[in-house]
């Protein structure tokens, strides 16, 4: 493949120029594709190639400015569990689904997730995989998370059915939803994110490049947050309807985070990974506008400016639910937004981590705003479907949200060095 | 340094007029409560069985909640609404104390728009001081600040009456201080 020698030339030119001893890649993509072990070795050569890129632009780096810090940003990829969760959410994602193709199985299915793994580790590393034809844009990871997930078909695919988890099961259908096909389902996610935008693009080019034999993309759906450095770091996000969103989250790091999003129980091949509920919630933001500022926070249960309670001062300070008023009424009304999803015990709650989108006119011509909502938890049918029941019953927000694409994930555990994500499973 | 007489006139009274139109309260641009029984401040000799509201659009039972408290601010218990049309109706299975009650709703119109306000009614007529609980009954003639509470329009009767008040004593200073200085002026 020339890909391949292209690979070879460079690291020589490389070592020619500093004098460093040759090194030979020790993995090529035929290894990979058999089966062979990832090893060291394999970072070696795109070590060769990064270092060959440098060496060649020196004289023209000294000329311009070093990148900013967040450019160079690592996010590790090995550990117990996938990055991309517990991780502070990055300003860009793209969420990629997958239908696999016919007669895919098991023996294939560990093939392409060594082949991803591959591609994950180096990318979010800030190296390029083997064969990247744009190497340069693989160099600057912004804190690239690159997450695996897989839906139920994959396991059937796989002959695997019986190990798909109870927790997870399947969700039931919602009064509120106008789901389109086009926006659900998938046998396979892969959730990209990073704080830069080209970034993700490369990344997602070259995981799907990948995916070729294997899986073909059912749908992308792309969103942002505030830039990196727009506003304080840790500071709630805002989404499309101007609302704080995340203010009652698991906090990652704490016992209750742990409890709420990681997998104990179940198919051991799940222990340690999550499940992900993946839903493109339309706003209709024509409508939400002709709301008055107080009618607004009386839909939600908060204040827009801070995100306070209504009964409440600061964002932080827990609401009132019992609180009445002079007339008799609860503060926090009956159908607002925060009573309705209100979860007592945070080890129960989900872990919200959203993204807004804003799409290009559309073939009606209407411009659509939303929210792609990622709701990760131990236990899909307990935590996400209790509350989901009761916003459907009566959250007047509903008016405004119309849930237009569903789909669910097992969210395999993490790997180790030498490992793959789903090994667990399909080895 | 100080603004012309003429502009802080414009500035008090553009404030005032603010004032009165900014609610603090939802907007009841649309499903307005229209009629009640028991109505709007009556005082009744006999406890009522119901209370029924009646307003200008159709009710949404997943959105409807009528309330009824009592002088000490207790909640009297009350069936769940129910609704017909734009009528929702709440029954009282115990027979109501003499006192003073409010009934307060919340209900949300076609497009959404949440609506919320209180009116009062009285049961026991004119005897003050024969409740069964502890609370001192209401007297028969509420002073009229106090009284209507009733939101609908999108701001209180008793925000206007008290804006207007302190409108027409700022404006009387106001106008007091620009004449004293005028004429002042005018002496030299």
């Amino acid at each position: 493949m020339t890909t391949v020698s292209t690979v070879i030339t460079m690291a020589d030119t490389t070592d020619a120029a500093t004098g460093a001893a040759p090194k030979q890649p020790k993995v090529t993509r035929r290894r990979l594709l058999t089966g062979g072990a990832l090893v060291a070795g394999g970072a070696l050569s795109a070590a060769g190639i990064t270092a060959g890129l440098s060496g060649a632009a020196s004289s023209s780096r000294d000329r311009e400015p070093s990148p900013t810090s967040f450019g160079e940003q690592v996010e590790p990829f090995y550990g117990p569990h996938q990055a991309g969760i517990a991780t502070p959410a990055q300003a860009h994602a793209s969420f990629v689904a997958f239908d696999l193709q016919p007669g895919v199985d098991r023996a294939a299915l560990g093939r392409l997730m060594r082949l991803w793994t591959d591609d994950a580790a180096r990318l979010t590393q800030g190296q390029p995989p083997l064969a990247d034809t744009e190497p340069e844009l693989a160099v600057l990871p912004a804190r690239l998370t690159i997450t695996f997930g897989f839906g139920r078909g994959l396991l059937q695919a796989a002959g695997l059915d019986d190990q798909w988890p109870d927790a997870v099961g399947s969700l039931p259908s919602f009064s509120v939803d106008r789901l389109q096909p086009r926006w659900s389902g998938g046998d396979l996610l892969i959730q990209i994110c990073a704080d830069d935008p080209v970034t993700v693009s490369h990344a997602q080019r070259m995981l799907i490049k990948d995916s070729r034999p294997f899986a073909t993309v059912r749908w992308i759906q792309q969103g942002f947050l505030r830039s990196r450095g727009a506003h304080q770091e840790g500071q709630t996000q805002r989404n499309l309807l101007g609302q704080l969103d995340g203010t009652t989250n698991p906090k990652p790091g704490t016992p209750e985070f742990d409890a709420a999003v990681w997998v104990s129980e179940g198919p051991e091949w799940l222990r340690g990974g999550s499940t992900l509920v993946l839903r493109r919630i339309r706003l209709d933001l024509d409508d939400w506008d002709r709301l008055g500022r107080v009618e607004k926070e009386y839909v939600l249960g908060r204040r827009l400016d801070n995100g306070a309670p209504l009964t409440g001062v600061e964002e932080h300070d827990p609401p009132d639910f019992d609180a009445i008023d002079e007339s008799g009424l609860y503060v926090i009304p009956e159908f607002s937004h925060i009573r309705r999803a209100h979860v007592p015990d945070p080890r129960l709650r989900m872990f919200r981590r959203f993204y807004n989108y804003d799409q290009a006119l559309g073939a009606d011509g209407q411009a659509e705003a939303g929210m792609i909502f990622a709701a990760y938890q131990a236990d899909v049918q307990r935590q996400f479907v209790p509350v989901q029941r009761k916003l459907a019953e009566a959250d007047l927000l509903n008016k405004w949200t119309i849930p237009i694409g569903s789909a669910v994930f097992a969210i395999p555990p993490g790997c180790e060095p030498g490992g793959w994500i789903g090994e667990r499973l399909l080895a | 340094m100080l603004a012309s007489p003429r502009r802080l006139l414009a500035t008090v009274i553009t404030a005032t007029v603010l004032a009165v139109l900014l609610p603090a309260t939802p907007a009841a641009a649309h499903n307005q409560l229209i009629n009640t029984v028991p109505e709007r401040d009556a005082v009744l000799q006999d406890p009522p069985a119901e209370v029924v509201l009646e307003f200008v659009e159709r009710l949404d039972p997943k959105f409807t909640t009528i309330v009824v408290t009592d002088a000490g601010r207790q909640t009297v218990a009350t069936s769940s609404p129910e609704i017909s049309g734009s009528r929702g109706v709440v029954r009282f299975p115990e027979p109501l104390a003499p006192g003073t009650y409010t009934v307060a709703y919340r209900v949300v119109s076609l497009d959404g728009h949440p609506v919320q306000g209180s009116f009062r009614f009285t049961v026991g007529g004119d005897t003050p001081a024969v409740a069964a609980s502890d609370e001192p009954a209401e007297t028969a003639a509420p002073d009229a600040s106090a009284t209507d509470n009733d939101t609908t329009s999108g701001v209180s009767g008793t925000t206007i009456a008290v804006s207007v008040g302190l409108a027409a004593v700022v404006l009387a200073l106001v106008v007091g201080v620009l004449l004293r200085r005028r004429s002042r002026s005018e002496q030299r």
